[in-house]
């Protein structure tokens, strides 16, 4: 049965092999030049006072690779999914090979157990792969991003795509059993594959573990520019970089949310004029400017500032942030990968069930 | 044949019809909200001049995730109409030897493949253009900020190319499916070589379509200058001013001399020692006039022009880029180039069922 599964398997095996290997060699020329350039550029910038430019210089390497590799992993899972666990079992039932497979002295269950023991723990393996060369060439982008927490670069990274693969492939075999026939079981596997990451993604993740709140006085107030209207810019100074933020508010004193993402109010005006200061529906009619604004074109007059300042603390504005803090990034990837594996050995299981006491 | 052939797809016309219906709900009730912020917020901004990056990258930062949900919407449209309108056509009829039937009923095996061929491959047509068209709309304001439409990538994602694509992905589909016979096969394949034609076209191909327009400037201190140490061996460089050309396709932006070559390491030690001392980068806003303090007494302005003016005497700076006003030229030829792939295809593809399939 292993030998049987093995030459039904090997076109595809070797299919991912290659994939894996052009993969290995474009990363294996690229990276380790990258990890230099970034050692001796990037690392050291703060040494020399201003990143911008060493930042700026590095982030233009390898664009194309950049490009591609995001989307890459992102198909992996799915790939799998559609291509090795969609047909495995809808192609035997289509064609009615099963029924011959089930006559050789081997019972339903081992038959099912060898074809999703093999190329389940193959689908990892291969997705695991993937992601750990990507993971290793994106770590000097990912340190100056900063982003790694953030929804869709977290899915890209680290061990998540490996319980992405698994489930892809036991959701392609469990369709393809349910459904029989190849076609709309490949397309089912995609459709549903997508709606259940991205459902994770937006409202699961968020809460493996319950994030962290905090709520604080308004006081970074992002340079406005010169003239009458603006929006104003909260910021998430609460959060370090490489934090997760799942929500930013603004709160006026009352606690009720008046912006978001540091809009403020409902087309996030700012304006500083005659009138007094004006912060979206709000506004604070006793700081009006004195003189006459300066017109040098080059960013609001500290006047103008000064005075937004301190209509923000007169109207006792607050930020609260909703955020999950960088360090619990691996119990996160650890979560995620759990979560997906527990959904494999459900399906798992289910297809078990299938085959023994529905399937004729 | 016809009612035959609509018999066959319309599962498949159902299921696109219910994703492109679905993408325009979530276009809809997004979009003017874009529009609305970039009108009332970020052009305003703009107009005036000031410091907009806080607003700007608060902007791009709206509705992040429907960015890339369409983003790759688009991009996986094609190969999605390849692999699974495509592949299947003939592979399945051939796979189980259902076009012996067809072509006992009267029809001509050129019909047969004429009208399942035209069929489908507009309604792929239409599928991309239709949610090219909605992509593009909602991305408009965000284009707008970029300015980067031109860019490979950007490029790719907007206007009509997607129609290209569409229909040589979907005869990519229908020849590797009557090629191979197995669909399985046949699906990979056609992701395979659809994947690997959208990079050699990208890559290699439309960088030619029109050869660039080269301008030669002499070097000033503008916004994005810098002088950079390199890697450890590299030593210092001179980082050109950022081309202030919207919507352009920039090749390459560089300063160099007469004969080509960038400045030396030791030439910009020697000529600017201020700069390329301690400091690695002057402040690179001299010339929007907002310099900023340095902590450890960088380079003055003073220092900055004489070094300006000694590196300008030798080396200027070389723009090659494809203007703006191309982008349409260009969208057009990408266009031409898939449609007139799909039409060899679909050449190949009729020699083969009138001379070979039996």
């Amino acid at each position: 049965m292993v030998r049987l599964t093995w030459l039904q398997f090997r076109l595809q095996s070797a299919v991912a092999v290659a994939a894996l290997a052009i993969v290995a060699i474009a990363l294996a020329v690229t990276g380790p030049h990258l990890a230099h350039l970034y050692h001796t550029t990037v690392a050291n910038c703060a040494a020399q006072n201003d990143c911008d430019s060493a930042t700026n210089v590095f982030m233009l390497n390898d664009p194309f690779l950049q490009n591609m590799l995001g989307p890459l992993i992102l198909l992996v899972p799915a790939v799998i999914g559609i291509f090795w666990g969609a047909p495995l079992v809808a192609r035997e039932i289509e064609t009615g090979t099963y029924r011959l497979a089930w006559t050789q002295g081997v019972s339903r269950r081992r038959w099912l157990l060898v074809k999703l023991g093999i190329m389940g723990l193959a689908s990892m393996v291969v997705a695991g792969l993937f992601s750990l060369m990507i993971t290793w060439w994106s770590i000097p982008f990912d340190k100056i991003n900063q982003d790694r927490f953030t929804p869709v670069t977290f899915s890209l990274r680290g061990i998540a795509p490996i319980g992405y693969a698994a489930f892809a492939f036991a959701l392609g075999v469990t369709i393809g059993l349910l459904v029989h026939r190849i076609l709309p079981a490949m397309a089912l596997t995609l459709v549903i594959f997508i709606a259940i990451r991205v459902v994770v993604m937006l409202w699961v993740r968020p809460y493996f573990v319950a994030p962290l709140h905090t709520t604080q006085p308004d006081t970074q107030i992002l340079p406005p520019s010169q003239g009458t209207s603006k929006s104003i810019q909260v910021g998430t100074n609460a959060a370090l970089p490489g934090d997760w933020v799942i929500a930013d508010q603004t709160l006026n004193a009352a606690g009720q949310v008046i912006g978001r993402n540091g809009f403020v109010g409902s087309d996030g005006r700012l304006g500083v004029g005659p009138n007094g200061v004006v912060i979206g529906d709000l506004s604070c009619p006793n700081l009006k400017p004195q003189g006459t604004p300066s017109a040098t074109g080059n960013g609001p007059s500290p006047d103008a500032q000064a005075l937004v300042k301190q209509c923000v603390t007169q109207l006792g504005l607050k930020e609260e942030l909703t955020y999950q803090p960088a360090s619990r990034y691996w119990t996160f990837q650890w979560y995620e990968m759990g979560l997906y594996l527990a959904l494999s050995a459900a399906l798992s299981g289910f297809s078990f069930w299938w085959v023994r006491s529905r399937l004729v | 044949m016809v009612r035959l052939t609509w018999l066959q797809f319309r599962l498949s016309a159902a299921v696109a019809v219910l994703a492109l219906a679905l993408v325009g709900i979530l276009v809809a009730l997004t979009g003017p909200h874009l529009a609305h912020v970039y009108d009332t917020v970020v052009a305003p901004c703009l107009a005036q001049g000031g410091d907009c990056k806080p607003t700007v990258s608060s902007f791009l930062g709206t509705d992040s995730l429907l960015q890339s949900v369409l983003t790759v919407a688009l991009l996986a449209a094609p190969a999605l109409l390849g692999i699974f309108w495509g592949a299947p056509l003939l592979a399945r009829e051939i796979e189980r030897s259902t076009f012996r039937l067809a072509w006992t009923q009267s029809v001509s095996r050129s019909r047969w493949l004429a009208i399942k061929l035209s069929f489908i491959g507009l309604a792929s047509m239409i599928v991309a253009g239709v949610l090219s068209l909605m992509v593009t709309w909602w991305f408009r304001p965000i284009d707008r900020v970029n300015a980067n439409r031109f860019v490979p990538g950007i490029f790719d994602e907007r206007g009509v190319v997607a129609l290209g694509y569409a229909v040589f992905a979907f005869m990519l589909g229908v020849t590797a499916g009557l090629l191979i016979v197995r669909i399985v096969p046949a699906m990979v394949t056609t992701l395979v070589l659809f994947v690997g034609s959208r990079l050699v076209v990208t890559s290699w191909i439309r960088p030619h379509f029109l050869s660039p327009v080269k301008q030669t400037l002499p070097f000033v201190w503008g916004p994005g200058a810098g002088i950079a140490q390199g890697s450890s061996g590299g030593g210092a460089f001179v980082i050109p001013p950022t081309p202030n050309l919207p919507n352009a396709w920039v090749y390459s932006n560089l300063i160099i001399d007469q004969a080509g070559h960038a400045p030396s390491s030791q030439f910009l030690q020697s000529t600017c020692p201020a700069l390329t001392g301690g400091l690695d980068n002057a402040s690179s806003n001299i010339g929007t006039g907002i310099s900023k303090p340095s902590p450890s007494g960088g380079p003055t302005a003073q220092q900055v022009h004489s070094c300006v003016a000694s590196i300008a005497t030798n080396y200027h700076q070389v723009v090659t880029y494809q203007p703006a006003s191309r982008y349409w030229l260009f969208q057009w030829y990408e266009t031409a180039i898939f449609v007139g792939l799909a039409l060899i295809l679909a050449g190949i593809c009729f020699w083969w069922v009138r001379r070979r399939l039996t």
